[in-house]
């Protein structure tokens, strides 16, 4: 123990000698570097600001992001019922912990268990790593946990930037979209009756395009209009009491009203029968 | 040779053409300050400075003039260095630092706790306070008013309605809330509502909807104490999902699936001239049975993220008042 | 050198240093230098030969920090920490003051570029080996600094007031207050009140400008101070790193027990390089 310490004291006397007899001024020959690298930064902060603010519309929508984002978001408003949180980058790693940690009982260790034992330990490191080594290859222990550090944050902030919900306000996003590629794009009912589609929760337990989740058995709607082929009203009644169809596991819907099934059915009507190309649909009624 | 020496080597060689130490000028500037003050506020504070001044004063002079009247200054009272004067060894050994640096000892050591003692004292009057200041909000109860949001009939039974509300009007936007309100019908013949709030209990994000609010539909009212209400119905409301972190619940707020760690907290309620009025929230762990049947096991109201029950809930065994 | 009084250009100099000897005498001790004094040592003290780009990286975030603290002041002349008025004063500085966008656009990516500098600066520091003695105690210090300037984003992530920060405060705030037994009332303190109310933007934006900042400053000057004091080290791999033995008889036994370290790369010129000297 004591021999270590006269050891690591041996060595900084020796450091002091060093740079004492054969070190450089700091300025300007060390200067020198740093000068260019604030530089560098102040230049690299002033051009984020200018591309921020260049490629960015001023407005809150969707499509005023720039490269860097808006300029900024709406207003805050604490009664929203549709609006997505997101943390900035910077964060996505402890938003994605957060997320990781779906049990009730374990939530505390997303939120403060995790966290604290990691500052802890960045803390204690001259503590934890007392060898005198410094090469970064003699020292595998270390440079395997730093290594390990690094992709874990990185697998975080990527799986917390790309993190969606089957949430109605997330659903709502890819209507435009679903319109486009069925071809229903021009068929107002449709589109509708995509949004209701996207909002009653259908979404939790039918994909469509890729997006949702498959749960209970339910089937693809990506096609339905072509595999099933209801028909609007065909579509409308089976929706608004699925039981009497012998489908016992989906719920009921009749709660949306006449209006909205007739929308939701024509959705679902022109889910795979539209064509793309001609942006037409067959008259709507089916069979 | 002058026999204080004997007793203090250190004192300076001029002490004796100094003025000698006095407190009169303390009371002269009191004095001096009740002038001025009382010459804003009030004559008889006037009259109090101007008497203070002249007593003060006139004791003053008469300290400052004495050895030029040829008085003896009185000597300073100096108990802890003072030894006694027939104290053989003070007249043998003459000036001896040592022995003065003993005799000081105590002075230096009473000025060191003294200095702290203030110091801290000024930390006190000044930390006490800001301290208060800072910390004291939280632990001040806060009161729930009592917010109408809507005659009974505006609530259709047996499906949701988003009510947005001020929970005080007077701080504006900053206050607004949402609960989701459903009409249970009656219940031996007295209304019953399901009220839940939508922070989700993980970690207070929206909760929003999982059904088909009806825009359309909306209407914003003004209601007591300058309050404006939205209420949008919704149709086909399967339950509830947080945006966040994916916590689900279901039409009684229960969990079904996510973190969070119980069910929806829930508002208090009385209907008053047909009018619903939401009063204070409280904290639910998990709810038996639907609607108007429901069982609730209620707690206190505690922030997200918190148990409210279970093992868990023992990290969290006070709460502020709300 | 100048052993003569060289005429005009020299007394020009004498009154030019003037007010550095002033300086000087006024805040020396006898065989102790003072402030200019100080200066002169800062700047022309011995580093290492071999350091390079990788020690920039702290001056860097200095340099980001004072961008920062500008920016933020002026910042702090146009805006306006109060619920009502706040998104509208930050609206206002975007649109409508000359170049406001630019210094609001300064300040929130000189942020992101802070944070990245810190963490690039840590790596480095670790991959140097440089928190081992006698430089503990400047690591410990470097992670606080780490530690309130995510808190400074934290606390001025809700300045803007919109819906974004809105509710990524509630997250953070919500987060905090779930630690067992003194959470709730933490969180209560952070807020000012049970729900993020009309007071929480003042006392949030005091945070940030005022008292995480002044212990930034404190702690920055206290880790330069250090670095001053025991120097930087060098590169580890340096064939000329300041304070490695003498090269004699390696120490053999430390190498069989570490067998797998790959003689390659980083380490094959430095052993080299070792043995030349």
């Amino acid at each position: 123990m004591n021999r270590r310490l006269e050891e690591r004291r041996a060595y900084h006397a020796r450091y002091k000698q060093t740079v004492k007899t054969r070190g450089k001024p700091f300025f300007p020959y060390a200067m020198f570097h740093d000068t260019v690298m604030s530089l560098l930064v102040v230049c690299l902060i002033v051009a984020l600001a200018v591309i921020w603010k260049y490629t960015a519309n001023e407005g809150t929508g969707e499509h005023d992001s720039g490269w860097l984002g808006k300029l900024y978001d709406e207003k805050a408003d604490p009664g929203t019922t549709n609006f997505v949180p997101r943390p900035d980058w910077y964060f996505y790693f402890l938003f994605y912990l957060l997320r990781i940690f779906k049990w009730p009982d374990s939530v505390i260790l997303g939120t403060v268990g995790i966290p604290t034992v990691a500052l802890l330990l960045l803390l204690a490191l001259p503590f934890i790593d007392i060898g005198r080594e410094r090469r970064p290859m003699r020292r595998p222990v270390a440079m395997t946990a730093a290594v390990l550090t690094i992709i874990t944050m990185g697998v975080l902030t990527y799986k917390g930037a790309t993190a969606k919900e089957p949430l109605a306000a997330e659903n709502l996003v890819l209507v435009p979209k679903w319109a486009a590629k069925q071809g229903f794009a021009g068929n107002q009912t449709a589109v509708d009756g995509a949004k209701i589609f996207a909002q009653v929760g259908c979404m939790n337990c039918h994909t469509y395009l890729g997006a949702g989740t498959s749960n209970l058995g339910a089937p693809d709607l990506s096609k339905i209009g072509k595999t099933s082929n209801r028909g609007v009203a065909g579509f409308a009644t089976y929706v608004s009491d699925p039981s009497k169809f012998g489908n016992n596991v989906m719920p009921q819907f009749k709660d949306l009203g006449a209006d909205n099934l007739r929308k939701l059915g024509t959705f679902l009507q022109s889910s795979g029968t539209c064509s793309p190309k001609t942006d037409t649909c067959p008259a709507a009624g089916g069979q | 040779m002058n026999p204080r020496h004997d007793v203090d080597p250190h004192e300076g060689q001029g002490t004796a053409h100094e003025p000698t130490p006095t407190i009169w000028p303390v009371g002269f500037a009191v004095g001096i300050a009740c002038i001025f003050v009382g010459l804003i506020i009030s004559k008889i504070v006037l009259v109090v400075g101007v008497v203070l001044t002249a007593i003060f004063g006139f004791l003053w002079i008469r300290d400052a003039t004495r050895p030029f009247r040829g008085e003896e200054a009185p000597a300073e009272p100096e108990p802890s260095r003072a030894l006694p004067p027939g104290t053989p060894a003070a007249r043998t050994s003459g000036p001896d630092p040592g022995q003065g640096e003993i005799v000081r000892f105590p002075r230096s050591k009473f000025l060191e706790a003294t200095t702290l003692g203030l110091g801290g004292l000024i930390g006190v009057i000044v930390t006490a306070p800001v301290l208060g200041f800072t910390v004291l909000p939280p632990f001040i109860k806060q009161g729930h008013p009592k917010i109408d949001v809507g005659a009974i009939e505006d609530f259709p039974e047996n499906k949701f309605v988003i009510a947005t509300y001020l929970l005080k009007p007077e701080d504006g936007e900053v206050s607004r809330r949402t609960a989701y309100i459903r009409n249970n019908g009656f219940l031996d013949e007295s209304p019953s509502f399901t009220i839940l709030s939508n922070r989700c209990v993980h970690l207070g994000c929206p909760v929003q909807v999982n059904g088909l609010p009806l825009d359309d539909e909306a209407k914003t009212e003004k209601t007591a104490g300058d309050n404006v209400v939205t209420r949008i119905p919704t149709a086909a409301a399967a339950g509830f999902g947080c945006p966040c972190h994916g916590g689900q619940y279901d039409t009684e707020g229960n969990r079904t699936a996510g973190p969070p760690v119980r069910a929806l907290d829930r508002y208090q309620f009385e209907i008053v001239d047909g009018r619903l009025l939401l009063g204070q929230t409280f904290s639910v762990s998990d709810v038996d049975g639907t609607g108007a049947e429901a069982k609730i096991h209620t707690y206190r109201l505690a922030g997200p993220g918190q148990h409210v029950d279970g093992p868990e809930g023992w990290l969290y065994p006070v709460q502020p008042p709300r | 050198m100048a052993n003569k009084p060289q005429g005009r250009s020299h007394q020009l100099l004498q009154i030019l240093l003037y007010p550095l000897n002033w300086l000087e005498e006024r805040t020396s001790l006898p065989g102790r230098s003072g402030i200019v004094g100080g200066i002169k040592y800062f700047l022309f003290r011995k580093v290492p030969s071999d350091i390079s780009w990788g020690h920039t990286l702290g001056s860097a975030a200095l340099t980001a920090f004072i961008v920062q603290a500008v920016t933020g002041v002026i910042l702090a002349m146009y805006y306006k920490p109060d619920p009502n008025s706040a998104y509208e004063s930050i609206r206002h500085i975007t649109d409508d003051l000359w170049a406001g966008w630019l210094v609001r656009g300064m300040h929130r990516w000189g942020a992101s570029v802070f944070i990245i500098l810190l963490f690039l600066h840590m790596g480095r520091v670790f991959l140097y080996g440089a928190y081992k003695y006698p430089r503990e105690l400047n690591w410990i210090i470097g992670v606080l600094i780490l530690v309130l300037g995510m808190m400074e984003g934290f606390f001025g992530y809700l300045l803007p007031w919109d819906q974004t920060a809105y509710w990524a405060t509630v997250v953070g705030v919500n987060l905090q207050a779930t630690g067992p037994f003194v959470g709730p009332f933490l969180g209560d303190v952070l807020r000012g009140g049970s729900e993020i109310g009309p007071d929480t933007l003042a006392r949030f934006y005091s945070l940030h400008m005022l008292v995480i900042p002044g212990a930034l400053a404190a702690l920055i000057g206290l880790h330069l101070w250090l670095v001053v004091r025991i120097g930087v080290s060098s590169p580890p791999w340096s064939p000329t790193e300041a304070g490695r033995p003498e090269p004699g008889p390696p120490p053999a036994p430390r190498k069989g027990l570490v067998a797998p370290a790959p003689r390659n790369g980083l380490a094959a010129p430095v052993s080299r390089g070792a043995r030349r000297r």
